[in-house]
């Protein structure tokens, strides 16, 4: 049977444990709702703004940008990575990682060059692990991702798309879907296009009825463009993108204070059985050792009563 | 009292207790202390034939004796006959083959034995100066003894552990493999432990055969037995019988012989339990004040000498899972080769349930085992015991809460810890799959290549009752087979 102070010894660490993981539980559930209110905030607008660029590039042909035009080649690749900056927060950073590490080790198989850009601590640390090192990095995101914080990064992806430095952007991160299930996800973001036809015509009905506009035919809105088509988009568009790589931001955020929330609460739970059961160890220990001190003290008096 | 018809030799009974008696003698014809007394007598039908060993000299004559067999049918006034020396027991080439019990009588119906010479069993320890010092590695076959508590030829080592861990299993096993290999002669000593066991284990060697000399184990074997069912004298002294018989073939042949002892701490419970009825003063957890005298006594008779080398295999039974406890504590000081077995492991289905961390091993030194061994078993041990520290974090926050360093050393150990088992020979009806005698060479390179990463990619169940790390690659495959 172990030494009952080193087993007290142990019950009182993991005690200590248990207080810190249960008081960042309530933390994270705090951040949690806070994360979760912004993220849902922007939510609509997102939506609205994927779905306004969709409509005025579907709504005429002579509508033409940039941003939504593919490339016929892809010459250089960015991979944006988002993760926390600390841990504690289940598998949260380890599976963006590897979801992230998968598309990487696939982009630089068919893309000549490709940049990596992480954002969070534990992202960097993972990439460094596996041998690659981060071109970019970023640790100035915490749980409140700020849009003018956001925009500098997605002003620098559009001028760099632009100018033709750069193809494709791809982003990493762990997509809220509800508080039980958040998926890591690896989205295209550049060029803008791509999305938008992948998100489907599902959506944008139901968008469309929710919004009660079925004048005409399904999901076809009539626009009038003031001053020229150009000029919008010219605003709209970057806009759009801008807003998307914020939703990304705002999910990865909101995600991670579920995981943590999520794991806090498990290592809780965890904590408190350990010490149920090292109490148990312990209290078996300390017995058994009076039992046998008694038993020591009756024998010896019973030998000299002889 | 003495009678015209007594010898000077003879004594009455004059007291009873438990399982020890007093007899008095003549003042002046004491028997020496370690003597045996012999009781013979036929009284209303009662037949008693009785051995006794002289204990303690109480003083006016009389003297206290443990009795080496039942003491119903004891009476006072019956008459004690000295037999001048202690008990003696038949030794040589006409025990093989044999089952006794610590008297030296045969057991197994298989007729009287006539030996060339009978021995004492209180013998002295050999001098410093005949002490043989080579240090010889003794292969098994078995992964983790051989990798991490090689045994020393001429050594002597203890399977520690608590009830129902399969130290039986392990010993057993140990017959099976040295034993069948070896030329010497074995000598097995049951004390205390069940009367099937032994009978088990004498059917098995009769079956087993020494290597493709088509003999069986048994004709190079004696065994002697005092287990259970059997007073605390027999069980205190029928170790020394066994003992005195190895002893023997050591002296005078000069063969390298084998003594398993199952098991030792029964040893030191017999001598607990007739202890207070000698009038010792109980020592810890109720053990008697001699403990360590006696354990040192038999154990440093085993040993080896420049005339031949005993190579002891003892089981050792740890009360309540606590190492700490005397009687295995002064057991353990003893030894060369030191292995725990433990609960947890067991409990996870590793066999042997052998504890990687708490074994350990006096030649597991680069001088002997050689700079290679060496570093493997230490890398595997640091994997093992770093798993262990992590094990805390690991139930409280879980496996992705660790460094990615920790997480691969996290994934190694648990596959070190699945390899360390092993299919047994004595185990094939039970497990259905044949034992495995794995090469030393065979087993460094195994562990040395899963410490390298280089299996990685195997599940931990493909590590399972395996021999060298290319059937866990098989063992892969299969499983992959079948979904």
């Amino acid at each position: 049977m172990a030494n009952p102070r080193a087993l007290d010894k142990r019950r009182r660490s993991v005690r200590n444990i248990r207080k810190i993981t249960r008081t960042m539980e309530l933390i994270a559930t705090a951040r949690f709702k806070k994360a979760m209110d912004r993220a849902h905030a922007a939510t609509a607008y997102t939506e609205r703004m994927t779905q306004l660029v969709r409509d005025l590039a579907q709504s005429g042909a002579e509508v033409k940008h940039p941003l939504l035009a593919g490339r016929t080649e892809t010459k250089n690749a960015t991979l944006l990575v988002l993760t926390a900056n600390r841990g504690l927060c289940g598998g949260y950073n380890g599976n963006v990682i590897r979801a992230a590490y998968e598309r990487w080790t696939q982009l630089k198989a068919e893309v000549p060059k490709t940049t990596l850009e992480v954002s969070g601590k534990r992202g960097i640390t993972g990439f460094s692990y596996r041998g690659q090192k981060p071109d970019e990095r970023f640790t100035h995101f915490d749980d409140k991702p700020s849009f003018e914080e956001v925009e500098v990064i997605a002003a620098r992806y559009l001028d760099a798309y632009a100018a033709g430095t750069l193809d494709r952007l791809d982003v990493a991160y762990m997509k809220f879907i509800n508080v039980a299930r958040q998926t890591p996800v690896v989205e295209t973001l550049l060029p803008l296009g791509s999305l938008s036809v992948e998100a489907g015509p599902a959506k944008k009905g139901q968008a469309a009825e929710a919004q009660g506009q079925q004048t005409g035919k399904k999901g076809e809105v009539q626009y009038e463009f003031l001053p020229s088509a150009e000029s919008i988009l010219q605003e709209v568009v970057p806009a759009s993108f801008k807003v998307k790589l914020f939703k990304c931001f705002l999910d990865a955020a909101v995600s991670e204070q579920v995981a943590r929330m999520v794991a806090m609460k498990g290592a809780t739970e965890n904590a408190g059985e350990l010490i149920k059961q090292l109490s148990m160890t312990y209290n078996r220990a300390r017995q058994g050792r009076i039992t046998g001190e008694l038993l020591e003290v009756m024998g010896g008096v019973e030998a000299l009563n002889k | 009292m003495a009678t015209a018809t007594a010898t000077k030799n003879m004594g009455q009974v004059t007291q009873v207790i438990g399982s020890t008696f007093d007899a008095e003698f003549p003042e002046d014809a004491l028997p020496a202390i370690y003597n045996a007394v012999k009781i013979v007598s036929d009284h209303k039908g009662v037949k008693l034939n009785l051995t006794g060993e002289v204990q303690q000299h109480l003083g006016g004559g009389r003297v206290r004796c443990v009795a080496l067999g039942s003491t119903d049918g004891m009476m006072r006034g019956q008459d004690v006959i000295d037999t001048g020396k202690p008990v003696t027991v038949p030794v040589g080439k006409a025990t093989l083959g044999r089952v006794f019990n610590l008297l030296g009588d045969p057991v197994d119906g298989r007729g009287p034995v006539v030996a060339d010479d009978y021995w004492p069993i209180h013998r002295q320890s050999p001098p410093v100066t005949e002490l043989s010092t080579s240090t010889e590695l003794f292969e098994t076959g078995i992964k983790v003894i051989d990798l991490l508590t090689p045994f020393v030829r001429g050594g002597k080592a203890g399977l520690f552990g608590g009830a129902g861990l399969g130290k039986t299993v392990i010993l057993t096993e140990l017959i099976a493999r040295i034993a069948s290999a070896h030329g010497g002669y074995s000598v097995f000593a049951g004390v205390g432990e069940r009367t099937r066991e032994g009978t088990d284990l004498w059917l098995e060697m009769q079956e087993a055969k020494i290597g493709d000399t088509g003999r069986s184990v048994i004709e190079q074997t004696c065994m002697v037995f005092g287990q259970m069912n059997e007073p605390p004298g027999s069980r205190l002294r029928v170790a020394l019988s066994a003992l005195t018989m190895a002893e023997y073939f050591r002296d005078t042949t000069g063969a390298d012989t084998l003594l398993f002892v199952d098991n030792i701490f029964r040893f030191s419970q017999a001598g607990s339990e007739v202890s207070a009825l000698l009038g010792r003063m109980p020592s810890a957890v109720g053990y008697q004040p001699t403990l360590a005298t006696e354990m040192g006594a038999l154990q440093e008779r085993i040993c080896s000498t420049n005339r031949g080398a005993i190579t002891s295999v003892q089981a050792v039974y740890v009360p309540a899972d606590d190492p700490t406890d005397p009687a295995p504590a002064t057991a353990f000081g003893q030894l060369d080769a030191f292995i725990y077995l433990e609960r947890a492991i067991s409990e996870k289905g590793i066999y042997p349930a052998v504890d990687p961390l708490a074994s350990s091993s006096r030649v597991l030194d680069p001088q002997y085992v050689g700079e290679r061994h060496y570093n493997v078993a230490r890398r595997v041990q640091r994997t093992l015991q770093r798993y262990r520290e992590l094990q805390d974090i690991i139930a409280i926050l879980g496996v992705e809460e660790l460094s990615e360093e920790d997480k691969l050393v996290v994934h190694r150990a648990r596959r070190i810890e699945r390899f360390l088992s092993q299919p047994f020979l004595v185990a094939e009806v039970f497990t259905g799959k044949p034992g495995e005698i794995t090469k030393l060479s065979d087993t460094i390179r195994s562990f040395e290549e899963i410490c390298d990463g280089k299996w990685d990619h195997l599940s931990e169940q493909a590590f399972m009752y395996v021999g060298p790390i290319e059937q866990a690659e098989e063992q892969q495959k299969k499983l992959a087979a079948r979904g």
